[in-house]
């Protein structure tokens, strides 16, 4: 019974990837790749996710959306440019007859857009991300145009995505079955009560240097020494690096940048840090220091000198 | 035989219901390990540094100047319709805040009321940190439609027309420029000038030693007694969870329990609005305030403003919020920047949960705490509070 059913899942699911095959979408339009939602304003591309926050929590959804109520559609540029480009997004209801087969020439043929529009949002400068909600009042078959201007040429870039609200028949069941089957184990999985069990429990943390206070790579040694003080979280202060060859040769002249983060939790520093000076004697104060959490940080000090660049890893734990 | 197997049962379920009462027996917590008493003592308000120097103001610690801005923080008159006062949102028995989700004043405005108890310690104000002093966060609000609706030369009418303002004005700060002749500059000069008077009052509030401290107190002279009348078991489990386990600490951290910088932790969008970009839009507007650090109305002559200086960008900060203190929290609710979470229970689970983010990157992890364990964390979290002791006095200075 249980192989049945699987075998079933995964007939659907083949079925499900095949029809929704990105060549039939190349003008631009929301495709799926590699579980990520992609729209497709001609070359320019962004995630595409859509959120219904008061019926579905955080759940996204790439195109159709399961009622009417308040949605979100989210796109996360992953091209700079659309960040200096005015965007208009515009929701109508699908008048053109085609369904999910609707194109922009379908659209373009439509004699009064503004009559079959239930959301316009007129263009605007969204850096990064761009973001807007809309609350559907009835289900049914609709198409987003989303248009983007370059600022200099004036070109216009648009993509067009037909989509349903409020899914009709039952089709879907053994989809969202597989689905549901899949968010459980993941949950499992995610929750971490499997890894807190396995993983134990992690080493109670000070704010004491427990690290040695340098670190060097190929050809360069570089040491660091804080005037202000032993480091402590939450306090801006200032570290004086030593910067010498592997024979203890004092290197000056360098151009040097620092960037840090923690690996663990995939942010940076809360700051910028940057040298404002060089002492001498391959010494160079490097300001706006800030840590703002416990734990495993690095700093990554770029050296740039005349004899090339070399990027040296402090570690820290804080 | 058959009887003689009923009793084999009978007794394998006696003594397997007998185990699972011993298994789930209330035992007493664990005393505190020297690692642990290091992070409590992180935490406790007796660390507390004092209230960081503020050269962009002049008048940041005087007294007469904070007597002043506390009258002005509770006048009404400071706005387009009479009614609403600084102390509408931050209300002084709640905390500095509103109980609302979002502040209520003339409108209704863009984020939920934050607390300024111990702001002061705060380089950013504002859950996006667009300004990046206590003076400059006070003139936002006057001149805010939704908030107090009125401009910057009522305000100073008001002080021109209220002989006991006058006065206190003067004394501070120089002759109160004559309105109808005035340059903008000047206007702004004296605009500023309130800002910072309603700051120094804003210096003054600080957190007090809560049930918690009391506690801390209590473990760093092993006074085992004392530790039990104040805390109970379910409470320092909390407390165990919150400095180990749960990571609350990785933000919520020193005595204030906030690291006051920005952090994306996946709140949903409030209703019927589209996610807040937080810190994202936040820096970009600090950096153009014409009251910021660097600007021409800072008294600090040399414009030392490491904070701007060193201030980081980009799209790691979409969706950021500054971390708020955690000291205070009961009667404070519905939580979060939008007031989304009506419920710590509910703040809780969020973080037990750590969903994806509707924009940028959640930073948080899923924790996997059971029920008991979220509770535990709830009852600690009421260690935190602490009353405020009454307007016009220091009540960190006992």
């Amino acid at each position: 019974m249980f192989r049945l059913a699987t075998s079933c899942c995964l007939l659907f699911i083949l079925a499900t990837l095949l029809m929704t095959d990105s060549s039939a979408r190349a003008h631009g339009g929301v495709v799926e790749e590699d579980d990520l939602c992609v729209i497709k304003v001609n070359f320019l591309r962004a995630h595409f996710k859509i959120y219904q926050p008061r019926v579905s929590g955080h759940e996204q959804f790439c195109e159709d959306l399961p009622v009417a109520s308040e949605s979100v559609f989210v796109m996360e540029y992953q091209h700079d440019s659309l960040s200096i480009m005015p965007i208009d997004f515009r929701i109508i209801r699908d008048v053109t007859g085609k369904g999910r087969f609707a194109r922009m020439e379908d659209v373009i043929e439509i004699p009064d857009l503004d009559d079959a529009t239930v959301f316009y949002q007129p263009a605007m400068l969204e850096p990064d991300v761009y973001t807007v909600v809309h609350e559907f009042a009835e289900e049914g078959d609709f198409i987003g145009i989303v248009s983007a201007t370059h600022p200099d040429s004036n070109k216009v870039y648009a993509a067009v995505f037909p989509f349903e609200v409020g899914f009709t028949g039952w089709g879907y069941w053994p989809f969202i079955i597989c689905l549901l089957v899949l968010i459980q184990v993941q949950y499992l999985v995610m929750s971490g009560r499997i890894r807190r069990w396995l993983t134990p429990a992690a080493a109670v943390a000070s704010c004491l240097l427990l690290l040695p206070l340098s670190a060097s790579a190929d050809g360069l040694v570089v040491t660091y020494s804080t005037p202000d003080g032993p480091v402590e979280i939450n306090r801006m202060h200032s570290w004086v690096l030593h910067v010498e060859s592997t024979s203890g040769e004092p290197v000056t002249g360098a151009a040097i940048e620092v960037e840090g983060g923690m690996p663990a939790h995939d942010h940076g520093l809360p700051t910028r840090p940057r040298v404002t000076r060089e002492i001498g004697g391959g010494d160079y104060q490097l300001d706006g220091v800030r840590f703002h959490m416990g734990g495993y940080w690095e700093m990554h000090v770029t050296i740039t000198t005349d004899a090339g660049t070399e990027t040296v890893v402090i570690p820290l734990q804080l | 035989m058959k009887s003689d197997s009923f009793k084999v049962a009978a007794a394998a379920a006696v003594a397997a219901i007998l185990v699972t009462v011993w298994y789930f027996r209330d035992v007493e917590p664990a005393p505190w390990s020297d690692e642990e008493i290091v992070l409590l003592q992180s935490l406790w308000i007796e660390n507390l540094p004092d209230v960081p120097a503020d050269p962009t103001n002049a008048v940041a610690d005087d007294p007469q100047a904070a007597a002043f801005g506390q009258r002005l923080f509770l006048d009404a008159r400071l706005s387009a319709n009479g009614a609403v006062s600084c102390a509408t949102c931050h209300q002084p028995a709640r905390h500095f805040t509103d109980g609302l989700p979002k502040g209520t004043a003339i409108g209704t405005s863009k984020r939920n009321t934050p607390s300024i108890v111990g702001a002061a310690y705060s380089p950013w104000l504002y859950w996006d940190g667009r300004r990046d002093s206590q003076w400059a966060q006070a003139l936002s609000p006057l001149e805010d439609p939704e908030e107090h609706g009125t401009d910057r030369r009522h305000v100073l009418d008001v002080i021109a027309a209220d002989g006991d303002y006058r006065a206190a004005y003067e004394a501070l700060f120089g002759p109160l420029p004559d309105l109808s002749v005035a340059d903008e500059v000047t206007i702004d000069t004296a605009f500023a000038n309130v800002g910072k008077a309603i700051a120094a009052f804003e210096r003054t509030v600080l957190p007090t030693a809560s049930r918690f401290d009391r506690y801390v107190a209590a473990v760093v002279t092993r006074d085992r007694e004392s530790q039990r009348t104040l805390f109970s078991d379910d409470e320092v489990r909390g407390l165990r969870l919150f400095i180990g386990e749960a990571n609350c600490m990785q933000c919520h951290n020193g005595p204030l329990l906030t690291n006051n910088e920005f952090h994306n932790t996946g709140v949903l969008s409030a209703v019927g609005e589209i996610p807040d970009k937080g810190r994202a839009t936040g820096i970009v507007e600090v950096m153009q305030d014409p009251f910021n650090c660097q600007g021409s109305y800072s008294d600090d002559a040399d414009h030392v403003c490491p904070e701007l200086e060193f201030a980081r960008s980009g799209p790691e900060l979409i969706g950021a919020v500054r971390t708020p203190s955690l000291r205070n929290l009961e009667g404070t609710e519905p939580f979060m920047h939008k007031g989304q979470i009506a419920t710590l229970a509910a703040v809780l689970e969020h973080y037990n949960e750590a969903p994806d983010a509707m924009i940028g990157h959640n930073e948080a992890e899923p924790l996997g705490l059971d029920g008991s364990e979220l509770r535990q964390l709830e009852a600690f979290l009421g260690t935190l509070t602490a009353p405020y002791t009454g307007l016009g006095t220091r009540p960190g200075a006992t």
